[in-house]
């Protein structure tokens, strides 16, 4: 295999433009670039943007708070995976902002990792109602389904009901390109997604958009390699879809994965946090599966009179640093009120959060006025 | 003993006590051959000390499971305390021990791990001369917490600190790092993974000996808590220099790097119980990791980084030649691990 310090010295020898800009969709991705401090190996002209692919980040404000007053009763014990505990919401004051808080406060809040748990605290704890607070993309999505799917055949714990915030991945990278002001001339494919929904999903990045794109892996060969190879791509104005990632992201993506997802739910326009409804962005549970749902079984209704609902906490800039209009350290908040101890923002939380991974690679400063890309 | 598991009574000063301190903890620690071992009609230990300068530390142990591959919480109880003598230049002599044991622990269990502490104990050439023994009412513990002081001797004339640290010493590691952290993790079995991944719980005074034979060494330290990244930043903010670690020459294993990447931990906070780092002056250190890789406990040892003038921080340069920092550890990775 073509190792990493290859494809930076192929990447060193490309006839570059004066500017490049490549989004990558992953937290995954924008963790490992970070992490092996790709940035500053890079040629100068070329510009790492983190983007929209930090599902914790994107998870409606109202979704937390409807989890967080569901783990305020006596009766329910909410199980969500582990980087959702601390995300803070808009609460009044005098009550928990967070799973964490509403833990803290004596609420039942398991953190896990994976839908086999929250089916072993269900079935330990009849008594009681388990509550899944499943948010994520499609890779989190599909298992969450396959729970579904396997319970429908051998049925589930009736104590068990799913709340669940699912989102698609291209529908906002197909919102920032259907804008006037993408701020991207390349895009990096995020891999584990590519190999559940297939990589032809991104297709319509150069097709549609003429915008050259490669899903890559998460280690810095493939990632390097998907760099290379769109910025040939640019350098050669021939945009198409490649695979950096072919051994893992195979045509079609994972087809049982895919059919168990569309057994169980259906696609609807759904709120990103901060950002707004995007048409065809999220899973929703079918309404066969009725009070599995706990929207259903607990009449979880959208507020209409609470303060802020819905919208990041003030000043925060999260949703800028999601759709990749500022870099994290831009946020006037950065590393000054909002540190991954005290964090304000969502991208603050998340392993997969630009603002947590940057901070976490000892990015400390704000950046200056000259990095402001608006 | 005839009961099976503890009862509130073993902690009574009475009759059960007496039972559980004869016939379990002494029963393993008492080692008649010895002249100053374990006395349990005695309410305070004479030591002898001999020559050099005397040192005392103490620690507390939590971890849960309370037995994971490679270890318990017996084993980490004295590798934790003698570990921190060792890297500290002395030779560990005499160790207490408090068990705070939580009412209904399987006596067996208990058993087990008493018999794990004396072993280590043995290993390290260290002698329990004191101790004491509490019952905690069930649900008011983690099955059992030891907390183990110990006390060792240094030869005069040894100058080992973070004064001596200077830019250009080089940094050596004793072996891969990372193992205890993440073997007490997968035993925990919170996680729906495996692996095959051992602690590296163990003692370091045959790592600590050897390096002391070299006149350059300036500094040493066992990554426990916090690991490498936590004794790096120490360095760094304490002796005002850059630390400058190479991604490519740290060892960890495979099967660590996995479990990391699966669950998003990063090797260098990751807890070992048996590494020693050193920092050594630039001339000795290939000789150093040489010495060292001639002893079973320092076979993986490697020369990781160097010590640079510049800001208190840790760089760590990638295998791509870039560079990021590493910040002190925010918070918790894994809990209780020792």
């Amino acid at each position: 295999m073509t190792s990493a310090r290859t494809w930076l010295e192929r990447i060193r020898g490309l006839p570059l433009p004066d500017s490049v800009r490549v989004m990558n969709v992953c937290g995954g991705h924008e963790r490992s670039i970070t992490m092996a401090g790709l940035r500053g190996a890079l040629p100068p002209q070329v510009e790492l943007i983190p983007g929209p692919g930090c599902p914790v980040c994107v998870c409606p404000e109202e979704d937390i708070y409807a989890a967080i007053q569901l783990a305020r009763r006596d009766d329910v014990t909410v199980a969500a995976f582990g980087d959702m505990l601390r995300v803070p919401c808009n609460a009044p004051k005098a009550e928990p902002r967070s799973l964490e808080q509403a833990k803290a406060a004596g609420g039942d809040v398991r953190p896990v990792s994976s839908p086999e748990e929250v089916l072993a605290i269900a079935k330990a704890h009849p008594d009681r109602e388990v509550v899944f607070f499943a948010a994520g993309f499609e890779t989190t999505t599909a298992p969450v389904a396959g729970l579904i799917a396997n319970g429908l055949r051998e049925g589930l714990p009736p104590n068990l009901s799913v709340l669940l915030s699912g989102r698609l991945t291209w529908p906002a990278v197909a919102l920032l390109l259907d804008s006037d002001t993408p701020g991207f001339d390349a895009l990096v494919a995020p891999g584990h997604v590519s190999t559940v929904m297939g990589p032809e999903e991104w297709e319509f990045v150069p097709k549609k958009h003429g915008i050259p794109a490669a899903v890559a892996g998460f280690n810095p060969e493939s990632l390097l390699a998907a760099l290379y190879s769109v910025l040939r791509q640019v350098i050669e104005n021939r945009p198409f879809l490649d695979n950096c990632y072919q051994a893992v992201a195979q045509p079609g993506g994972n087809p049982t994965a895919r059919a168990i997802l569309n057994d169980v739910m259906d696609v609807t326009d759904a709120n990103w946090r901060g950002i707004g409804v995007i048409p065809g962005s999220g899973f929703t549970l079918q309404e066969k599966l009725g009070d599995l749902d706990a929207r259903v079984r607990f009449s979880i209704e959208p507020e209409e009179d609470r303060k802020r609902a819905g919208e990041m906490p003030p000043g925060c800039d999260c949703a800028r640093v999601v759709l990749g209009k500022i870099y994290p350290n831009q946020c006037i908040l950065y590393g000054k009120a909002c540190t991954p101890r005290k964090p304000i923002g969502p991208c603050m939380v998340s392993d997969e959060g630009a603002c947590r991974i940057w901070w976490a690679s000892g990015v400390r400063e704000q950046a200056g006025a000259d990095l402001v890309r608006e | 003993m005839e009961d099976k598991y503890i009862s509130l009574a073993h902690g009574n000063g009475g009759r059960y006590m007496r039972e559980l301190i004869a016939e379990l903890f002494a029963r393993h620690l008492s080692d008649p051959s010895k002249e100053d071992t374990l006395d349990v009609t005695l309410d305070a230990a004479p030591i002898g000390l001999g020559e050099g300068e005397p040192y005392m530390t103490t620690d507390g142990f939590i971890v849960q499971p309370l037995e994971f591959p490679g270890g318990d919480i017996g084993s980490l109880a004295v590798n934790g305390t003698v570990n921190d003598l060792a890297v500290s230049g002395a030779t560990p002599k005499y160790l207490s021990l408090n068990a705070f044991i939580e009412e209904g622990l399987e006596i067996a269990t208990l058993d087990r791990i008493i018999a794990s502490l004396a072993a280590a104990a043995r290993a390290a050439d260290v002698q329990v001369v004191a101790g004491d023994t509490k019952v905690l009412p069930r649900g008011e513990g983690g099955g059992l917490y030891l907390a183990t002081t110990g006390v060792g001797l240094r030869p005069a004339g040894v100058d080992l600190g973070m004064h001596r640290i200077a830019p250009g010493d080089r940094i050596v590691v004793s072996g891969p790092i990372g193992d205890h952290g993440i073997a007490v993790m997968l035993a925990r079995e919170d996680f729906e993974i495996s692996g095959d991944v051992r602690s590296d719980c163990g003692h370091v005074i045959e790592l600590a000996r050897t390096a002391m034979e070299f006149d350059g060494l300036r500094f040493m330290r066992d990554p426990t808590r916090a690991g490498l990244a936590g004794v790096s930043y120490e360095i760094a903010q304490h002796a005002g220099v850059t630390v400058r670690l190479l991604e490519t020459e740290v060892p960890v294993r495979d099967s660590v790097k996995m479990v990391c990447e699966m669950l998003g931990y990063d090797p260098y906070y990751l807890a070992c119980e048996g590494r020693a780092v050193a920092i050594v002056a630039e001339q000795q250190a290939e000789a150093l990791v040489s010495t060292w890789r001639e002893l079973p406990s320092g076979e993986g040892a490697a020369l990781i980084g160097r010590i640079e003038e510049g800001a208190a921080r840790i760089v760590l340069e990638t295998e791509i030649a870039g560079e990021r920092i590493l910040d002190d550890l925010e918070e918790d990775p894994l809990p209780r691990i020792c």
